[in-house]
């Protein structure tokens, strides 16, 4: 298992990450130097209304006991800093729970366009820009979403550091360490951030508050080092992904997967949670006119029994079993060939979403591969 | 006389708590530029008995007048339209004939030489061939509407039946199910009311009725985990006129 996401953090080589020392002049000669800057937690409140300045800003805040939501906010205090994951991730900001996508009379169809909607979405974590990265791979391949594009060109992401709970497996995915999906990085090295920026776009807004920041100095640079290094070490689950191509291949017909499809509801919680889940319905609303209407576009769940029943009343899933395998298989191997990537990113979300307990991605897998200990949760 | 006469449509009630009946008086204002209502009792006093192109029917099948009238609204009728779980389950009057005999619950509330003629409350279509059925407890207008607009161009509406949990989700609320250990139904019962209990913080009751396929046994076993007694969970899960046939394969 690899130990040390340092060396692949936002900019690949360690050289990326040392700054010029005492370089304070104007914004733009920071940059010339360095894309890495210091930001107290003390100015981390006018960092704030600055963004807020800018558009709508989104964080996460607490729901309820064990949840939390990424919110549309007023002011920092609502910020919660200590959540991992979100009920829903990220990507309902540029694929929305529901939306229209065009609309209809007797001449012509109008395909509907977002509207132009300044966003900040603050505080996602190395899975959910991992999550981010991978929609914007299937949403962004040609022909393109027109939807989910203009809406990721008007948002800012900012990243932000995490310590995992016993649900988070990013680290055995590869995507505990942000690569792409984001704009800005913070890592919380106590008193303050350590902000890494990462796109133009991002180096253009910032060039407003640039006053609020102070360069790198040496401690700060081992500070943040001893951040990453400890977070390695604080993922506890053991998973070992090395062999879930063939586990999956292998074990396709394993009678552990009756067991849980005996115990699957079919609710289809596991899906609208993960990030990179995509599926959606498309329906058509007619207006009492008989004239008019729109298409509407709402998430959907493979776990359905509608969502593979075809003409002729024929089902190629029909079965809990079949869709939860399917799912399973969809997550940890279905990408491997067309993409060379997985599409689960280990965020946990299926495994405390699901009302059954059987997304327990680690430990089905765990089980699949021959280790039949008890799981630790 | 009209030239091109608008469609025409009755609402009629048999035995149910006249919810459906007052969603559609809500929203009649909607559809009076585009119907004829040539019946609808609780709303309006002529009524006349010819025949219609949609007829919306409430309420479940539980006495001998009930039925002749769905037989008279049947014939009249181009679509028939079961509206609400009354007509399209049986509700909690079915629900309460899947437990117990309906001369025993007669005797009960009316003594045990009472003129009243039950029978025991069934579903629209378990006498007449039933077109399109729209659940709901009530009914939710904007799948009336939507509906309607769909008949009125003799389209079939789509109507989901997809679980609660998917609204539920779609709302992004916490699962009170998973998170306050409350017998929530939202897995099993078909989505249309936006998730409304689960997004105020309390259980789903199941009053929309089952969703396509629901996993009743996998239900069952996961409330029973949650600690709920067998007879408990069956009560709920019954409650709404879910039949039989969806709970074959528990052993429960
Ligand atoms: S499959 Fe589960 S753990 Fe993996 S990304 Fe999706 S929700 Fe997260
Ligand atoms: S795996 Fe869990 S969350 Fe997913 S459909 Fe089955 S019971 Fe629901
Ligand atoms: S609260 Fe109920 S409806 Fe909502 S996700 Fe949980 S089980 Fe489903
Ligand atoms: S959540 Fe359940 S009980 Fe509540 S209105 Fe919806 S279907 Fe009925």
């Amino acid at each position: 298992m690899r130990t040390f996401c340092l060396l692949v953090l936002p900019n690949d080589t360690l050289e990326d990450i040392f700054v010029c020392n005492g370089c304070v002049g104007s914004y733009g000669s920071i940059l010339k130097m360095s894309r890495n800057f210091l930001l107290p937690k003390s100015r981390f409140c006018e960092f704030f209304n600055y963004l807020k300045g800018l558009g709508k800003f989104f964080a996460p805040v607490r729901v309820s006991e064990q949840s939390f939501s990424f919110k549309e906010i007023e002011n920092e205090g609502e910020i919660a800093w200590d959540a991992l994951r979100t009920i829903l991730p990220p990507k309902k900001f540029f694929y929305p729970q529901r939306e229209t996508v065009l609309k209809y009379d007797r001449n012509e169809v109008e395909a509907t366009v977002p509207e132009d909607n300044f966003q900040v979405i603050f505080g996602v974590h190395p899975c959910d820009l991992a999550g981010l990265g991978i929609m914007d791979t299937i949403f962004e391949a040609a022909p393109g979403d027109t939807h989910y594009t203009k809406r990721r060109e008007q948002s800012l992401v900012i990243g932000l550091s995490c310590m995992p709970d016993k649900y988070c497996f990013c680290q055995s995915m590869g995507t505990s360490c942000p690569t792409k999906g984001y704009d800005l990085f913070l890592t919380d090295l106590g008193d303050a951030f350590f902000v890494q920026v990462e796109t133009a776009r991002a180096e253009q807004m910032l060039a407003g508050c640039n006053g609020l920041f102070s360069p790198v100095s040496e401690n700060d640079k081992d500070s943040y080092k001893e951040f990453w290094i400890e977070r390695d070490k604080a993922f506890t689950n053991g998973f070992e992904p090395d062999n879930l191509r063939s586990t999956l291949d292998m074990e396709w017909d394993n009678p552990l997967w009756d067991e849980l499809g005996k115990r699957c509801l079919s609710c289809g919680n596991c899906t609208p949670v993960c990030p990179t889940c995509y599926c959606f319905d498309l329906v058509d609303i007619a207006n009492l006119n008989g004239q008019s209407g729109e298409r509407q576009r709402e998430w959907d769940s493979c776990q359905f029994v509608g969502f593979a029943q075809v003409a002729g009343d024929y089902n190629f899933r029909p079965t809990p079993v079949d869709r939860l395998k399917f799912w399973y298989r969809h997550k940890l191997h279905g990408f491997d060939d067309p993409y060379g990537f997985k599409t689960c990113v280990g965020c946990g979300r299926c495994t405390v979403s699901c009302p059954s307990g059987i997304d327990d991605i680690v430990d089905v897998v765990k089980r699949l591969q021959g280790n039949n200990e008890q799981p630790n949760k | 006389m009209e030239t091109n006469p608008r469609p025409c449509i009755a609402v009629e009630g048999l035995t149910g708590c006249a919810g459906e009946l007052l969603v559609i008086l809500e929203n009649l204002d909607k559809l009076l530029p585009f119907v004829r209502v040539a019946s609808f009792p609780f709303a309006q006093s002529q009524n006349d008995d010819g025949p219609v192109d949609i007829a919306f029917v409430e309420g479940s099948v539980s006495q001998p007048h009930d039925l002749e009238k769905l037989k008279r609204i049947r014939a009249k009728a181009r679509w028939l339209v079961a509206v609400g779980n009354c007509a399209v389950w049986g509700c909690v009057q079915g629900g309460a004939c899947a437990k117990c005999k309906v001369t025993d619950m007669l005797e009960a509330v009316y003594g045990q030489h009472s003129e009243i003629q039950a029978l025991e409350s069934r579903p629209l279509d378990a006498y007449v061939n039933v077109d399109v059925k729209l659940s709901g407890c009530p009914i939710d207008k904007t799948q009336f509407l939507s509906v309607t607009a769909s008949l009125l161009k003799d389209h079939l509406p789509y109507i989901t039946h997809k679980p609660v949990c998917l609204e539920c989700k779609l709302n992004e609320n916490p699962c009170v199910l998973i998170e306050k250990n409350l017998p929530c139904l939202g897995p099993v019962t078909a989505a249309g009311c936006g998730a409304l209990c689960p997004s105020l913080g309390a259980a789903c009751y199941g009053c929309w009725g089952p969703s396509q396929a629901p996993q009743m046994d996998a239900m069952a076993t996961i409330l029973s985990e949650k600690g709920y007694e067998a007879l408990e969970i069956m009560n709920r899960l019954k409650t709404f006129g879910a039949p039989e046939h969806l709970f074959e394969r528990m052993n429960v």
